[in-house]
């Protein structure tokens, strides 16, 4: 093919090394994605521990179930996350800040929405639940976009379905199914999935979902 | 200062070359958002309109769908017009539009959703609202390494943390008004008088 020039004096060469460097960014964002993918498997199992312990055992300290096992969980994050940085090979590009920016400040507005709810005793509310789905929806969706990940795109959609749901069912009893489901399956079977996909991944430049 | 090689290979003029890349692009993501700052403003005044309508007008319940679907249509005809006037885009301006076009959806779903089945007068419903337009905020704010928008995020937080202590309707109204002024209006000001003064520059410049 002939190499044109076009108006703003941008060859074909130009082009391709964009595209291949945007393609490289995804990638490598995806990657990132992959390997803190245990940071869902790990909120996953924390929500499962607090609603068994909530549910099974109220007579054993049940209403301190959520406010024990949520410090544990940020607790955990910041120590896994510090010994993930100490290793070595440890690389992000924009791309992955921009991740790890929407991630961050999602964490940061749930942990006060959350804390605000369980002082002033609001955490019954349907909106309450639903509020953490459809803001768990937005960080999928908004991740989904940057990396162009479809199955993240999903999993959004899941999120945003589970919230919709909620209003929905009008009940305790589906609330909590939904609440299980999402926190416990969708968020681990989605953790899990992109840690299979991690080490498949590395090495291979602008693989495509 | 030599030219030194890292480990990679990527050299000191390389890198110092990237670094400048990337502040042109938080640059560019600024300029996007100051652009678009009358946006800020317009939704500003529609919440306004609409927390008037509710307390002084009839047909209340028409008075969020009304506002809301006039800005959504005004949103687009006047998004379209710029970028058909042109307009640079980068990466990063375009991650930008794509967190308020993802809030937009999400929020739109909360709400109809929360409204049809009954749910929308809960507290934990006015400060989820809130939570979602400081989260929006806030990641914008986080890419762009933009102190102004993250202190627009920290105020829609406040609000919401708010909404939980005061649950009267007219606490509730108060609240929503200073979110609104203070996170919305004057941010979207300061970020159009970015913009004006940033023309202003250019017009000096080129004189």
């Amino acid at each position: 093919m002939a190499e044109f020039e076009q108006e703003d004096g941008m060859t074909r060469d130009d082009l391709v090394q964009r595209v291949a460097l945007m393609e490289a960014m995804i990638a490598e964002g995806r990657r990132y994605t992959g390997r803190n993918s245990w940071l869902f498997v790990l909120w996953g199992l924390v929500d499962l521990t607090a609603w068994a312990w909530q549910n099974y055992s109220p007579h054993f300290g049940g209403r301190w179930a959520w406010p024990i096992c949520l410090p544990a969980g940020a607790v955990l994050t910041l120590a896994g996350k510090m010994l993930q940085k100490s290793e070595t090979g440890y690389s992000s590009n924009d791309l992955c800040s921009r991740v790890m920016s929407v991630w961050g400040m999602m964490g940061l507005a749930m942990g006060i929405y959350v804390a605000s709810a369980i002082l002033t005793h609001f955490t019954w509310q349907y909106s309450y639940v639903a509020g953490l789905l459809m803001m768990l929806g937005m960080a999928h969706a908004i991740s989904a976009m940057f990396l162009r990940w479809r199955m993240q795109g999903l999993v959004a959609a899941v999120y945003w379905a589970g919230g919709v749901a909620i209003f929905a069912c009008n009940s305790w009893k589906a609330t909590n199914a939904i609440m299980l489901f999402e926190m416990g399956v969708v968020m681990m079977l989605f953790g899990l999935y992109a840690m299979g996909r991690e080490p498949r991944r590395s090495g291979v430049k602008g693989e495509r979902a | 200062m030599t030219n030194m090689e890292r480990e990679d290979g990527t050299t000191r003029d390389e890198l110092v070359q990237r670094v400048a890349l990337m502040e042109a692009m938080i640059a560019e993501g600024r300029r996007s958002t100051a652009r678009y700052g009358w946006i800020f403003v317009m939704w500003g005044l529609i919440y306004f309109v609409a927390m008037a309508w509710v307390v002084y007008l009839p047909l209340k319940d028409w008075a969020w769908p009304v506002c809301i679907c006039v800005g959504v249509l005004v949103s687009i005809a006047k998004g379209r017009r710029k970028r058909a006037s042109g307009g640079s885009e980068t990466l990063r301006s375009r991650s930008i539009e794509a967190v308020w076009q993802i809030f937009s959806v999400g929020i739109t779903l909360y709400v109809i959703g929360a409204i049809a089945s009954g749910h929308g007068g809960q507290p934990s419903y006015y400060a989820a609202i809130l939570f979602f337009i400081g989260v929006a905020h806030g990641i914008s704010a986080r890419i762009l390494r933009w102190g102004a928008q993250g202190l627009a995020a920290a105020i829609w937080w406040a609000c919401g943390i708010a909404m939980f202590f005061f649950t009267t309707r007219n606490e509730v109204l108060a609240i929503f008004l200073i979110a609104t002024f203070f996170g919305m209006i004057v941010f979207g000001l300061y970020a159009m008088m970015l913009e004006r003064r940033r023309a202003a520059g250019m017009v000096q410049a080129h004189a």
